[in-house]
């Protein structure tokens, strides 16, 4: 349950790599030597782990075409964990490494026990502490926004040596690392006999204040297309910030759904929830649903942590798309013929925060002349006249429909961007809107569900909003590809 | 030194510790870093900062006991006079102590250093003083609990008696500190009950006796005895199944009521620990239970629904190791089916890394289930409760990244492979699914995908192959797609001829790969001439060389098609004379040589061969094409045969075997001879000869060689006076090349594991890489063969110091192995210690016994009174070293180590005198004295870098030794 080496990579998509920063623990490695016998590899040196790391995620190289050890067909490119083969010595596992944006993280979990035969990945707890040590410290280093920041990421691995030594000394993780200071308002030491979680940096003073979150997301697939079926679905999350009193304050949040509301499923909490019903766990959504399957109320008791956190997360099946879309586009001779129709289905509040449709053309010339008239909202192209903005705004007219006809001439001088997917008559319109004060689903919040048993009364505030996520409106004159197994079965 | 820029020195060591230390010694660095971390004016920052070295490398840095002892005792010294406000720096140093402790064994010897180091950890530990009130000190608690924790993992039982201690101060503490409390506490208890259930006969009395703190009475308070277990290994997790088998356990009985008390307040307070750390408890105490069929699983009844709803991946796993440890004594089977449920559902959660479902499918593959069916033997298998219906969630989609579509691949194969993967039921629609969606990655390599893309392709066919190879609907339709792609995109020509050998090693029987290349000659012979490009054809020219490899290929359609290549008047092919495409044709051709068809071919082949002998616009292919030519006419089948590729065909790819003495066509096709092969794993290595006794009797030993140049002049006898005798001494270094060199000797043996493919050796070249600048560079040695069945051949190694510090030499072989392949190996590292440096004074014969006292008598007088030669005088130094050695011990650890080295008359056993010359110039004198009951070294030296090192040396001879006489 430790790792025995650390790494912190950072790449221009394969080029300028460095190592940033790196860590041995070596009274882990001593253990791994005795624990593994005469089969121990020992850990490299920086630069072979560098090059090592990047063939086994295929960026070594990155000019060559074809470089057998990077590319073999029979590689394992599937699993978690990633095999080093280091030249004379043997193998490196199990190395698990995640990738955002510049950085790559890199550790190699110790296995506590004898090296052959290989156990599996399942038996071994440092591996998924592991993932939660290398995800922890990502955020930490990228912030949630995963934007390259090259100032603020030297600053925060310099301030790596003590984190480290607060979450992960001598290779043990203890904790991921919190994010910013913490807030003033905080007194360190607890008295009295009860204990203070140590996932809890300092206590509350002031004000009792709660404030609940709800954000789903909506994702689809539609086609337009009898063979296809169009595919939805949410899924949402509960955010909360809790200023409470006390050492180990109590909170109850309660999501309900409306009387037809379909069950939450796959419902994951955070763990400072501290108990749960097993009903609210066995709606899932591999399954079929079950009809007299529990739907609510969702109750969370929870003792929350200082800094704000998810407190939990579902998925549901919704009975309708929030937009229904069709899409269809012909050619003729050096122009695109195109005819599109959004409805906004009546269950929706009809009042955006925003809302677009996109439509991109690849493998094409720049557009030359678009004459394109739309019912509602405006049409932009964008400046590299590959995408085609259409602006809806706040609202859809009273009949909830807007149609968009006409066509585009690709006369363009310079091609256009390519992509191995949309080719011909493959295309795509993605629609990105958010509508506050709504969900999908009808999951809510309400304000007074939400109890807090401490003395003072506490400010209460909740919220909720939809947001698209992935929602794709597919040509359907041309071939589109699947997007899920369901549609098959 | 004061200008030393620190930050860049250490992140020098960092970036390579071995590249660092050649350019200077892990003595002098180690050295260095301490006299700096006492140095009152570098600031803590920089201090942190000096110590992550021995945070990192401690034993490349204190490669010994001894060293790691002193070490530590300066680190401790630091650490005392370190003001209490330098909290991170204190909190470092505890970091580096334990780093250097462990990793140099010196907790394992239970040196005194290191009991210090516990006694100190366990005092700050319990230290609840606040003096400022701000709670500072906590944070040096948890890093003295922190390095507790790894003692007690790398040297188990070592808390063992002290666990009642750890219960309380857990039970006292109400800060966040009681997490690392529970840790240790935690630990400490599974360790002991380990060691516990590895006694015969322990049981219940045992347990309550180390949870009551009153190990002692069980064990005795022997530090040697007892829990602590004497290797001081780590132990493995009982969770993970071993090949020797069984868990161990611990019979109690029912009565372990403490036990189960303290399991259950550890469980009441796992709620409160950091996710991490939760699950590090749980894992500890899954395996406790595990150990203690006393105790019931269903104590962790009430943490379960928690943890199967949890986001946190580390805690779920933990319900995962339950379900394994504890199968359907704490699930039943409607539980087994929610699990697997939630794992497929987790498996492709939108809000969850990719890393993560990674994971889980992984867990889904290696399912513990409550009645397995398969041996689980650690492959990958599918739980029987998931349906095709389930999976379905799982189906791979061209919007997957690429791990995550081989993952969802691989699994969903498997699960339609076990419905049957024909006909309309579900694993037919499946696998048509499957195909389909290699059909859509196909298209996308075709629209100019990615490399990436293009990799996840092969290797996602590949893997429908694998599975599905035998439906010969698919298998022939894979090959169809695969020609057209590869006619339109022949870069692709290494992925194809990759996936070709690969299915062949895995699946030769079927034929697929065999019938892929027929197709892909065939379709290469058809396509028009005319459209044929210059880099088509290079590729096109690969495929048909690995086509012709195969015997079941007939090979008429490439005949057809080099001659029209290299004819035909369209193609420029001859008059260009490219030397790379010549070489292409040739290398097609030489296969066809060998071909079991060749004698349907003889006629075409000839004439291509005369062409390109005749027209080819490169003399090298002329060449070689008239070279081939003559074979090809002149030379019977079998000795073509013989010629050209050694060994039998059979079947599949022919080849198989190849001599040297084969005559190539190109270069880079004949991988497997003209490359060299790197071995996993060493071979052979170089065992020492035992140097260091020398033999009875003979006054020099001779064991070291001394390379006195030729032409040096034996003096006629011995030259009078002390001042002329040293005169003429150091004459003799003015001859080039005297006294230089030191010569080691070695066995050349196979290392284990047993490798038969490597009995025989043959033509080893034996090269030698220096991680430092301390000595010259070294020549490579030759061995003309290695037989594991024959006596080792002995390798003298010469080395030639420019300073005679110890070093470490790499190691590394080309040879021959018996099937004529050519190997590249590593050997391990071959340590030369500071003693082997060492040659008896090179005087004379002549000189006898009392020239050399003279040469001695006149160093030592030279050096002590500072009257060395000016540019030396610098140099000199003397010291002194006492060690406790009884009269006896002495004249055995003079027998023992000194003897070749004595000056001193043998009867003169008041004083001894030794004189180490260590090339290639200095000296190490020792006048040894026996008072009392210590002994005197006295060191003289004209050298005094070398005097850290002879300390140590004369410290571990001293020692042993001190030892043997105490064993005796």
């Amino acid at each position: 349950m430790s790792v025995r080496a650390l790494w912190i990579i950072s790449h221009e998509k394969g080029e300028n790599v460095s190592i940033r920063f790196s860590r041995r623990f070596p009274t882990v490695e001593h253990r791994a030597k005795c624990l593994a016998g005469s089969l121990y590899v020992p850990v490299p040196e920086e630069s072979t782990v560098l090059q090592l790391l990047l063939t086994e995620l295929g960026l070594a190289d990155a000019d060559k075409p074809y470089v057998v050890l990077r590319d073999d067909c029979l590689h394992h490119q599937r699993s978690p964990a990633l095999e080093l083969h280091v030249e004379g010595k043997g193998v490196l596992w199990p190395v698990l490494a995640i990738s955002e944006g510049p950085l790559i993280l890199a550790c190699l979990p110790l296995v506590e026990g004898p090296a052959e035969p290989r156990p599996p990945l399942a038996s071994l707890l440092s591996v998924s502490q592991g993932l939660t040590l290398l995800a922890g410290l990502q955020t930490f280093l990228l912030g949630s926004g995963s934007k390259p920041d090259s100032e603020g990421l030297a600053s925060r691995l310099a301030m790596l040596p003590s984190v480290l030594l607060q979450v992960c000394p001598l290779g043990t993780p203890l904790d991921v690392p919190q994010l910013g200071a913490p807030a003033a308002s905080l007194v360190s030491t607890p008295a009295g006999t009860q204990k203070q979680p140590a996932w809890k940096t300092g206590l509350h003073r002031g004000r009792a204040v709660v404030n609940v979150a709800l954000t789903e997301m909506v994702r689809s697939m539609q086609y337009g297309n009898q063979s296809r079926q169009d595919l939805w679905d949410v899924y949402g999350t509960v955010t909360c910030k809790c200023e409470v009193e006390g050492v180990l304050p109590n909170v109850m949040v309660s999501l309900t759904l409306p009387p037809n509301g379909s069950p939450l499923q796959d419902i994951l909490v955070h763990p400072c929830v501290t108990s749960l019903d097993s009903s609210i766990l066995t709606a899932s959504s591999v399954d079929d649903c079950d009809g007299s399957a529990f739907s609510g109320p969702y109750k969370f008791p929870f003792s929350p942590p200082l800094e704000p956190f998810r407190l939990c997360s579902y998925t549901s099946q919704v009975p309708v798309p929030p937009i229904l879309g069709s899409y269809q586009l012909k050619e003729e001779e050096n122009q695109l013929r195109v005819s599109v129709t959004l409805k906004l289905h009546e269950s929706v509040r009809n009042s955006f925060e925003y809302c677009e449709a996109h439509l991109p053309f690849y493998n094409r010339d720049q557009m030359g002349g678009v004459d394109v008239k739309v019912s509602s909202g405006q049409l932009e192209v964008s400046k590299e006249k590959n995408l085609l903005v259409w602006v809806l705004g706040q609202k859809f007219p009273k009949s909830r429909e807007v149609t968009m006809d006409g066509k585009i001439s690709f006369s363009g001088s310079i091609p256009g961007p390519t992509d191995p997917l949309c080719t011909d008559l493959t295309a795509y319109i993605k629609l990105y809107f958010k509508v506050p004060d709504i969900t999908l689903s009808g999951c809510c919040v309400d304000q007074h569900s939400v109890q807090v048993y401490s003395s003072a009364k506490p400010r209460i505030t909740t919220s909720r909003e939809l947001q698209s996520k992935e929602y794709f409106i597919w040509n359907a004159t041309g071939a589109a590809p699947v997007s899920s197994g369901h549609m098959m079965l | 030194m004061m200008a030393v820029n620190w930050a860049e020195r250490i992140a020098a060591f960092s970036l390579s510790p071995s590249d660092f230390l050649s350019r200077t010694t892990p003595e002098g660095f180690l050295a260095e870093l301490l006299r700096e971390l006492r140095d009152d004016r570098a600031s803590y920052n920089v201090k942190v900062a000096l110590l992550s070295p021995l945070c990192e490398y401690p034993t490349l840095l204190c490669p010994s006991v001894s060293v790691g002892e002193e070490t530590a005792l300066e680190l401790m010294s630091v650490f005392a006079q370190c003001p209490p406000k330098a909290l991170q720096f204190r909190c470092h140093l505890l970091l580096a102590l334990t780093s250097v402790l462990l990793c140099s064994s010196c907790v394992n010897t239970h040196s005194r250093a290191s009991q210090d180091f516990l006694e100190l950890l366990l005092q700050i530990a319990q230290d609840t003083s606040d003096p400022h009130g701000d709670g500072a000190l906590r944070s040096l608690r948890v890093t003295a609990c922190d390095c507790l924790r790894e003692l007690e993992a790398c040297c188990p039982g070592l808390l063992s008696q002290r666990l009642e201690l750890l219960s309380g101060l857990r039970h006292q503490e109400t800060s966040r500190l009681h997490q690392a409390f529970v840790g240790l506490h935690s630990l400490g208890l599974r360790n002991a009950v380990y060691l516990l259930a590895q006694q015969t006969g322990a049981g219940a009395e045992e347990l309550k006796a180390i949870l009551g703190g009153a190990a002692a009475v069980a064990w005795e308070a022997d530090p040697d005895s007892g829990l602590v277990s004497n290797k001081g290994t780590p132990l493995p997790s009982p969770l993970i199944s071993s090949p020797m088998g069984t868990v161990p356990m611990l019979q109690t009985g029912p009565d372990c009521k403490e036990l189960r008390s303290l399991l259950s307040s550890l469980l009441e307070e796992s709620y409160l620990l950091t996710p991490l750390c939760q699950a590090a408890l749980l894992h500890r105490l899954i395996e406790l239970v595990a150990m203690v069929p006393g105790v019931s699983p269903a104590i962790f009844k009430a943490q379960l629904l928690r943890l199967l709803g949890t986001s946190e991946v580390c805690l779920l796993h933990t319900t995962l190791l339950m379900k394994a440890a504890f199968t359907d004594s704490l699930f039943s089977s409607e539980d087994e089916v929610f699990i697997l449920k939630r794992l497929v559902a987790l498996s492709q959660h939108p809000l969850l890394s990719t890393p993560e479902k990674l994971f889980y499918m992984d867990c889904i593959l290696h399912f513990p289930e409550n009645r397995p069916i398969s041996s689980g033997d650690g492959d990958e298998s599918l739980p029987v409760l998931l349906t095709p219906r389930l999976a379905a969630a799982l189906v791979p989609t061209v919007f997957n990244d690429s791990a995550t579509m081989l993952a969802r691949l691989n699994l969903l194969s498997l699960v339609y492979l076990e419905e049957g993967e024909e006909g309309d039921g579900e694993g037919g629609r499946g696998t048509a699914y499957l195909y389909d969606h290699i059909i859509s990655l196909i298209r996308i390599v075709d629209n100019r995908g990615s490399r990436e893309m293009i990799v996840t392709f092969f290797r996602a066919a590949f893997l429908f192959l694998f599975h599905f190879c035998h439906v010969e609907h698919y298998s022939h339709g894979m090959t169809e797609k695969l020609c057209d792609l590869y006619l339109r995109h022949t870069r692709l020509a290494p992925h194809l001829i990759n996936l070709c050998d690969r299915t062949q090693d895995r699946l030769g029987e079927l034929g697929w790969a065999v019938g892929l290349l027929g197709a892909l000659q065939r379709a290469i012979a058809g396509a028009p001439l005319a459209q044929l490009t210059l880099q088509d054809l290079r590729w096109h020219l690969k495929i048909l060389a690995r086509a012709a490899e195969e015997g079941e290929i007939s090979q008429q359609k490439t005949l057809d098609f080099l001659f029209s290549v290299i004819t035909s008047s369209s193609s420029s092919l001859c008059v260009s004379g490219d030397w790379r495409l010549g070489n292409g044709v040739l290398g097609v051709c030489r296969r066809l040589l060998v071909h079991p068809s060749l004698d349907s071919l003889l006629i075409p082949l000839a004439d291509i061969l005369q062409h390109l002998s005749c027209r080819y616009g490169d003399t090298d292919i002329q060449d070689h094409a008239r070279l081939y030519y003559s074979l090809l006419t002149t030379l019977s089948r079998e000795k073509l045969c013989g010629v050209l590729a050694q060994g039998a065909t059979e079947g599949g790819r022919q080849v198989k075997k190849r001599s040297l003495s084969s005559i190539m066509a190109e270069s880079e096709e004949l991988t497997s001879v003209l490359s060299i092969h790197q071995t996993d794993r060493p071979v052979f290595k170089l065992v020492e000869l035992d140097l260091y006794k020398p033999q009875q009797g003979t006054e020099m030993g001779r064991e070291k060689e001394l390379c006195i140049d030729e032409n040096s002049k034996p003096m006629e006898n011995c030259p009078g006076e002390q001042s002329a005798v040293l005169e003429a001494y150091k004459a003799q270094f003015q001859h080039p090349g005297f006294a230089s060199e030191i010569t080691l000797e070695y066995q050349l043996t196979h290392a284990e594991p047993h490798d038969s493919q490597f009995d025989q050796l043959f033509s080893i070249r034996l090269h030698f890489d220096l991680t430092d600048d301390h000595y010259e560079e070294l020549s490579d040695i030759s061995v003309p063969c290695l037989f594991r069945e024959r006596a080792a051949p002995v390798v003298r190694l010469s080395l030639k110091p420019k300073q005679p510090y110890p070093t470490t030499l790499h190691a590394s072989a080309i040879f021959t192995s018996q099937d004529g392949l050519s190997w590249h190996t590593v050997l391990p590292d071959i340590h030369v210690a500071f003693q082997q440096a060492f040659i008896p004074l090179s005087a004379p014969p002549e000189w006898g016994a009392e020239g050399k006292l003279m040469v001695f008598e006149g160093l030592w007088g030279e050096i002590c009174s500072g009257e060395c030669e000016a540019e030396d005088l610098t140099d000199c130094a003397t010291s002194l070293f006492c060690g406790q050695l009884s009269e006896e011990a002495l004249v055995a650890l003079v027998e023992e180590h000194f003897l070749p080295y004595r000056i001193s008359d043998q009867s003169d056993k008041e004083e001894y005198k030794v004189l180490f010359f260590l090339p290639p110039h200095s000296h190490i004198l020792l006048k040894i004295r026996s008072e009392e009951d210590a002994v005197q070294f006295n060191v003289a030296t004209d050298n005094w870098q070398l005097l850290p090192y002879i300390n140590s040396y004369l410290l571990t001879i001293t020692k042993s030794s001190l030892q043997e006489s105490v064993d005796s």
